[in-house]
């Protein structure tokens, strides 16, 4: 039994570690909370149902590579109409916070209004959905999808380090103006940014549409992303996914558990946003954080 | 330079909404003459909005028969429908706008309990009379000092029944001793059906083994389901929507959970099997009316010709029997006025509507004796079966 209940929070803390890295990086970087994250995500879900379901039979796996290109190129077109100009005139970066948050809400309501408000589920991938050990259960989507995710954010982790965009892009977390001085094109460094957020978010709107389902406020969820971010810290990669392991087991070990009788599972988020209050008293900059003061 | 540009916009702005205004209110008022306006609130969009377009077609389709037969009071009714979202701030300024500003005499909506709720204020001190089409919260129509609300009615049967219904079925005819739940501690709906399961089984003799919940908007029950599988219950009663009782219902077979899933109407919807896929298949819910319910074929058969797809049930039909209801207290009222239209609205006997005949209990404001429909998921066909109408005892 809690054996069974580290398993599922930490397939449910691998979604949000995956999506946390998308805000992560976007953090790092232009030090602005991009909550249009979750849209890109939703996206990234829809472009598989598209695929896979409802205009061709596309395979998983190529299905779940287009999408993940979709959704980068989705982030990338995002970043150009939507923040370029604000970050070109330096705007505070609440504003750019503003901005994203109106192009979260504008891309959902146009889900409902184009596509609507209807459930689709992804076609499962594999023929039996779990494999057993003893008492114990564990899906192979699952499996699967942690990884993948790992996989992809190992990676990811060798290129901030070996290539010259890598180099560029986490110079340009310390110091972006400095980085512009030195001869980077910025407009394609936060563009190639953008795209590396992007398709991660459509890679974890892919594995939530095959372990969940596929609908336009899906997006809801990365809130939850969000906190896994912030407690390991805004703009930390290795925060982000520490954060989001520790919420989803966090979460798990509080739904299984009761108090003098009550069962608690109806304050999990009681616990998961109370987490986030305490720590940001006592450490605000998260587990793995550098700086929380305004860069711009 | 740029001054003058905002002063033309301004000017231009200025312009189109007084040149706008004009032919509008001459087009209200020729219709103020004609009609008598019925708001309807409805969720047009966001999560509950599959129902609510299949209801909005629906009045739509009754209003036309109505006035076909030469309307009401001499009139023609006239519908204006308005999207709510299922939100409830949404639909308190959706309630103030057709009862301020297009002077409805009644609302037919909402369809969820505590949107109606949330509207009750606005409807009651304006004195225009509100059907809800399937809220079926106990408290939408009775306060809490038990006095009736008086402006507020439903067509719909009440949560008690429907947990009621649930739990004396898995007793009867599933033979079943123990029973799980799990339910949404932020919807009302899921809330009162769970209570009303737990004590009706547990008054019938049986045993529950767990009672868990989630909050609104999860996706991932598993811990609450591990919790569940430790007590092996002969059924698990999901009184949730059809998104999460599919959610729910795979990751249950996903962990070895092997009792016979149970629902509330909230499953109606053709995309349950879809979602849920083999999970599902045998379970059973409670309804307000099957497609195959023999009463109302003539009403499926011209919804179908008419927008190329079945009814999203109960809403329709509720929304229809509402239509009906109101048509029928308007002509008894012989007026549109608030105070009578409540009072005909209340005293409706032995009306024949789509799913039967109405009869509304004036201290309640629920309709009387309503069985409910037992339904069973085929995942093979694709499609959920007539089981049978079933009757409870006290």
């Amino acid at each position: 039994m809690f054996i069974q209940t580290i398993i599922t929070g930490l397939s449910i803390g691998s979604v949000y570690a995956l999506m946390a890295v998308g805000y992560s990086l976007v953090f790092s970087v232009l030090n602005f909370s991009n909550f249009a994250h979750g849209a890109i995500i939703t996206l990234g879900a829809y472009i598989a149902w598209a695929l896979m379901v409802h205009y061709l039979q596309v395979p998983f796996f190529p299905a779940l590579l287009l999408s993940m290109g979709g959704a980068g190129i989705l982030a990338f077109l995002n970043e150009r109409i939507a923040y370029s100009t604000l970050r070109r005139r330096r705007a505070p970066s609440l504003y750019l916070m503003i901005s994203a948050m109106g192009v979260a809400i504008s891309l959902q309501n146009l889900l409902y209004a184009t596509i609507g408000a209807k459930l689709y589920a992804l076609p499962p991938v594999f023929a039996m959905d779990v494999v057993h050990i003893g008492e114990l259960t564990i899906s192979k989507m699952d499996i699967f999808a942690f990884v993948f995710s790992a996989l992809t954010i190992a990676v990811l982790h060798q290129i901030l380090i070996r290539t010259k965009v890598g180099v560029a892009i986490r110079a340009a977390a310390h110091d972006m103006e400095m980085v512009s001085v030195l001869g980077v094109n910025l407009d394609v460094l936060v563009g190639v940014l953008f795209f590396i957020a992007g398709s991660l978010g459509g890679m974890a709107g892919v594995f939530m549409g095959v372990k969940y389902m596929v609908y336009p406020s899906m997006g809801w969820i990365t809130n939850k992303a969000y906190i896994g971010a912030v407690i390991g810290g805004l703009g930390s990669l290795p925060g982000a996914i520490v954060g989001g392991l520790l919420l989803g087991l966090l979460e798990a070990l509080v739904s299984v558990s009761s108090l003098g009788g009550t069962s608690l599972s109806t304050y999990r988020d009681v616990f998961s946003f109370g987490i986030l209050v305490i720590l940001l008293i006592f450490k605000p900059t998260g587990f793995f954080g550098r700086h929380v003061e305004d860069k711009l | 330079m740029k001054r003058i540009g905002t002063m033309l916009v301004v000017a231009l702005l200025v312009w189109a909404v007084l040149g706008a205004c004009k032919p509008a209110e001459k087009k209200a008022a020729a219709a103020k003459e004609e009609t008598i306006k019925i708001g309807h609130t409805v969720a047009l969009t966001g999560p509950s909005a599959t129902w609510g377009q299949s209801e909005a077609n629906a009045l739509k389709m009754a209003i036309e028969k109505i006035n076909a037969g030469g309307g009401v009071l001499g009139k023609k009714l006239e519908v204006i429908a308005y999207d709510n979202r299922a939100d409830r701030v949404e639909a308190v300024n959706v309630a103030k706008r057709l009862i301020e500003q297009d002077k409805v005499v009644a609302i037919i909506g909402p369809a969820q309990s505590g949107v109606t709720n949330a509207i009750r204020e606005v409807n009651n001190s304006a004195k225009v009379p509100v059907i809800a089409t399937t809220a079926t919260n106990p408290k939408v129509t009775v306060k809490d000092d038990g006095s009736v609300v008086p402006f507020t009615f439903r067509v719909c049967f009440i949560d008690p029944f429907q947990g009621t219904v649930a739990a004396q079925f898995a007793l009867k005819d599933l033979k079943a001793k123990t029973a799980a739940v799990l339910y949404d501690v932020g919807d009302d709906y899921s809330q009162f059906l769970a209570k009303y399961f737990v004590e009706a089984f547990t008054k019938g003799g049986g045993k529950i083994t767990a009672n868990e919940a989630f909050r609104s908007g999860e996706l991932d029950f598993r811990a609450q389901l591990g919790k569940i599988k430790t007590g092996k219950p002969d059924v698990l009663f999901l009184p949730t929507m059809q998104k999460e009782a599919a959610l729910a219902a795979k990751q249950a077979r996903d962990l070895g959970i092997t009792a016979t899933f149970l629902g509330g109407d909230g499953w109606a919807s053709p995309d349950l099997i879809d979602l849920a896929g083999p999970a599902m298949e045998g379970a059973y819910f409670v309804n307000i009316a099957a497609l195959e319910d023999p009463a109302i074929q003539d009403f499926i058969k011209e919804y179908k010709e008419r927008f190329k797809e079945d009814p999203v049930l109960p809403n329709p039909l509720m929304a229809y029997d509402a239509a009906l209801w109101l048509a029928d207290a308007l002509k008894r009222a012989g007026s549109t006025d608030g105070e009578k239209l409540k009072a005909a609205l209340e005293n409706t006997k032995d009306l024949p509507v789509l799913t039967g005949k109405l009869t509304i209990d004036p201290a309640t404001h629920n309709p009387l004796n309503k069985p409910a429909t037992i339904q069973q998921v085929k995942v093979k066909d694709k499609k959920f079966i007539y089981v049978k109408t079933f009757v409870t005892t006290d």
